[in-house]
């Protein structure tokens, strides 16, 4: 199947036709997810700005990293599963969007740059573990990340404030625009 | 209020803010990015008092840690915020959720204020360093407050789906 027939069924779904229908279902939802995206930028970056070196090289970075693990992934779990039924109520609406499509980009990115870090810079970590600065790859990964995570979250707000217009518009048509954005 | 309201997003600053597409959204992005921060620095802070995070660290060393972090974070989300209203002012004030927020924040905010002045001298003075279950339940309560003020927070662009006929725009 062609992706955009994916995203029509996908919209056709009953998760799909319960976000459209329920009241309250999207505000949760979507309270849900904004929430947790915070506590994975918030987690992340406590991780982020010690392989930077704050505030201190005293903690080692794998303890530091091994304890904020679970709240990362965790809420990120969460943060998956409430996206994926914000895209099913108005999964076209969403997959033509361009903020859309940038994000699910920069969530590649930030995939990839976390996989390099896991799997080739975090091999030499006994070296820079505690109280040395840490090497300019490990630096590299966490002022990248910290960046990658804040286009995340920039993209995504801007997705709200798009995805409804997202058409050309006729010329010379008098749209009224001025609807209230969420 | 609503008088009020409506002559601020009337003024040229609250114009300047709605006619520039990308500040708003700018500004709920350092928002939503603040809430990480504070939510994060306050919940490694209580999960130190219950033990469950860097119970190999004194208590003083994780407030001293986090607590910065976490006021840090409440000036910008206030600044951020304040812009926020002074962008939508009707939005905001006539928002049930808004008003909810506001006074839960104000618990909050005094809740941690009374958590440094009273955990940290505990800390210094405790061999143990091991918190009353009193005080545990009231680090985690702050948790759950924040927690609602998140929610609270999110459901303003939703007052009559989230509260029904009780929303003040109903």
């Amino acid at each position: 199947m062609e992706i955009p027939g994916i995203v029509r069924s996908i919209e056709a779904s009953g998760a799909g036709e319960w976000m459209r229908m329920s009241l309250k279902a999207m505000p949760i939802v979507e309270s849900i997810h904004v929430f947790t995206a915070a506590v994975v930028f918030g987690t992340i970056l406590i991780v982020d700005l010690r392989l930077l070196g704050f505030p201190s090289t005293r903690r080692a970075f794998t303890r530091i990293s091994d304890e904020l693990t679970r709240f990362t992934w965790g809420a990120f779990l969460i943060s998956v599963v409430t996206g994926v039924l914000m895209f099913a109520a108005n999964a076209s609406t969403y997959y033509g969007n361009a903020a859309f499509r940038i994000k699910m980009l920069a969530l590649l990115l930030a995939g990839a740059n976390m996989a390099v870090f896991e799997l080739v810079t975090k091999r030499g970590v006994a070296r820079w573990d505690k109280d040395v600065a840490t090497v300019p790859a490990a630096r590299f990964a966490g002022a990248a990340s910290i960046l990658i995570w804040a286009v995340v979250i920039f993209v995504a707000r801007w997705i709200g404030f798009t995805k409804g217009y997202n058409y050309d518009i006729p010329p010379g048509l008098d749209l009224n625009l001025d609807f209230p954005t969420k | 209020m609503h008088e009020f309201a409506e002559w601020l997003q009337a003024t040229s600053v609250s114009v300047t803010i709605q006619s520039v597409a990308w500040i708003i959204p700018l500004l709920q992005s350092i928002h939503i990015l603040m809430i990480g921060v504070v939510f994060v620095s306050s919940l490694m802070i209580t999960l130190r008092v219950v033990g469950r995070v860097r119970a190999d660290e004194p208590f003083g060393v994780v407030w001293d840690r986090f607590a910065p972090w976490m006021w840090g974070g409440l000036v910008v989300m206030a600044a951020t915020g304040l812009t926020l209203i002074v962008a939508e002012p009707i939005r905001e004030f006539t928002a049930l959720s808004f008003w909810l927020k506001m006074t839960l924040l104000v618990i909050g905010i005094t809740s941690i204020l009374i958590f440094g002045r009273t955990l940290r001298p505990e800390a210094r003075t405790s061999a143990t360093a091991e918190f009353s279950a009193g005080r545990k339940a009231a680090a985690v309560a702050t948790v759950v407050l924040w927690l609602a003020i998140v929610f609270l927070g999110r459901a303003i662009a939703y007052d009559v789906e989230v509260w029904g006929s009780l929303s003040l725009h109903a």
